[in-house]
């Protein structure tokens, strides 16, 4: 069971044996987690909508269409993410704004690493691939299906973004 | 100009994801550029850092509440484990077609049967009340011609009375009137029969006792006898001998008593 792949689990959880999302969540939380509190900063919030990702994996099972398991449980966290904002930034414009701002509040409570304070300082958009590509080490093709993009675009976009942080980081240090 | 070609590949170069060929051209033009060489160092100590970056680790909070949330779906949809992919639900869509085939050929053939009971119904109902209808129609016909001044109309009206299988009280009343008082000896005589139907009314043998004894006729006398004879009625006793005992009685109307008599006592 534990060798099997993530899509053979999740069909399995699609066709009604909840077990199986224990090992799913085993294997992915962490990463669901840290993508999470590299975009927002937040650790609570993180948590939080973890658990809503998961929730919903398990909620709407039944609409796993057999694609690449990392790509879907990326695309809900994403949005559940994006959700999230959308709700607390009603009186903001910019969803980037109040993104940026939340991250500066918090900073100083969160020790946060001089690379996660370069990632920070890019907009949502570039900081969202650089942390799938490199951290969770997310390949192009699963990229592209995540934000809805082209393989290709998605390798120029994050090479560009990369070069920005790089920029971004030897100014801080 | 190869350089900007150069740099959007070292992602890659370092990754280690591009073909041999591309490979070989970025690390040929690295060595002979200096400035994509720096910017392949820097890029190194950027993705070293992404290395080194710790992965954070989310309290057991989330484990111990995403479990629970797990436990209660179980228990909210605890019918729905099922290993076999596609059989179970192929299954009940199959089955469930076929219900659905069956229960509207079951509505469309109960439909019918409906209908077809309900015209039934609605016919039969015509039929009776058009059976009703001419019944009442004829009573009438029969009660007017009872009363007609021809005697051979009377006799139609009383040969009516013989369609009915269970006349009502006023019919056969009328009948009996016909049979006490017509003037005309072929109406009684025709009344006498019909009535002979239907001897089990008390009405009807309180009338033949009755015409026992007003009856001057002698063939209606006899008919009477018959059937009160037939019928077997104690009562009809007495009015039998009192006619017996009449001087004016025809003899062979008295032979005709006398043979009945016995039997009925």
């Amino acid at each position: 069971m534990e060798k099997l792949t993530d899509e053979i689990l999740m069909s399995q959880v699609a066709h009604g044996n909840l077990e199986v999302l224990k090992i799913l969540f085993e294997r992915h939380h962490r990463h669901v987690f840290n993508f999470l509190y590299k975009m927002s900063g937040n650790r609570m919030l993180s948590e939080d909508i973890t658990q809503e990702v998961f929730y919903k994996l398990m909620k709407y099972r039944t609409s796993y269409n057999d694609g690449k398991f990392v790509s879907w449980l990326f695309t809900i966290a994403r949005n559940s993410l994006n959700t999230h904002f959308r709700r607390v930034s009603n009186t903001y414009e910019d969803i980037d704004t109040l993104d940026y701002k939340m991250v500066a509040e918090e900073a100083a409570q969160e020790d946060y690493s001089d690379l996660h304070l370069a990632i920070n300082q890019l907009d949502a958009t570039d900081r969202e691939l650089v942390i799938l590509n490199r951290i969770q080490e997310i390949k192009y093709k699963e990229l592209a299906e995540i934000v809805g993009s082209t393989p290709g675009a998605v390798k120029t976009k994050v090479s560009r973004a990369l070069k920005k942080l790089k920029t971004i980081y030897f100014q801080n240090i | 100009m190869e350089k900007h070609h150069i740099t959007a590949l070292l992602p890659e170069y370092l990754d280690d994801l591009l073909s041999e060929t591309q490979r070989k051209k970025v690390a040929a033009h690295l060595k002979d550029c200096k400035p994509c060489a720096q910017e392949l160092e820097a890029l190194k100590t950027v993705f070293m850092a992404f290395e080194d970056e710790k992965e954070h680790t989310p309290s057991d909070r989330l484990r111990s509440n995403f479990f629970a949330q797990i436990e209660q779906e179980k228990a909210h949809s605890s019918k729905v484990v099922s290993i076999d992919r596609t059989s179970p639900e192929n299954k009940s869509k199959w089955i469930n077609k076929v219900l659905k085939i069956a229960a509207s050929v079951a509505l469309l053939v109960g439909v019918y049967f409906f209908g077809k009971q309900q015209q039934e119904q609605k016919s039969d109902l015509a039929i009776a009340q058009l059976t009703h209808e001419t019944l009442a129609f004829k009573q009438t016909a029969m009660l007017s011609l009872m009363g007609n001044k021809s005697a051979s109309k009377r006799i139609q009206g009383v040969n009516f009375i013989a369609e009915f299988t269970d006349p009502d009280d006023a019919i056969v009343r009328a009948l009996a009137d016909r049979m006490l008082h017509d003037e005309n000896t072929n109406v009684r005589s025709t009344a006498v029969e019909v009535l002979s139907e239907f001897t089990s009314s008390t009405t009807v043998k309180d009338s033949f006792i009755k015409a026992l004894k007003t009856e001057k006729d002698p063939g209606i006398q006899i008919s009477i006898i018959q059937v009160l004879g037939k019928m077997q009625e104690k009562k009809a006793a007495a009015s039998m001998q009192y006619l017996l005992e009449q001087n004016d009685t025809q003899p062979y109307v008295k032979d005709a008593l006398e043979s009945v008599l016995p039997n009925i006592i």
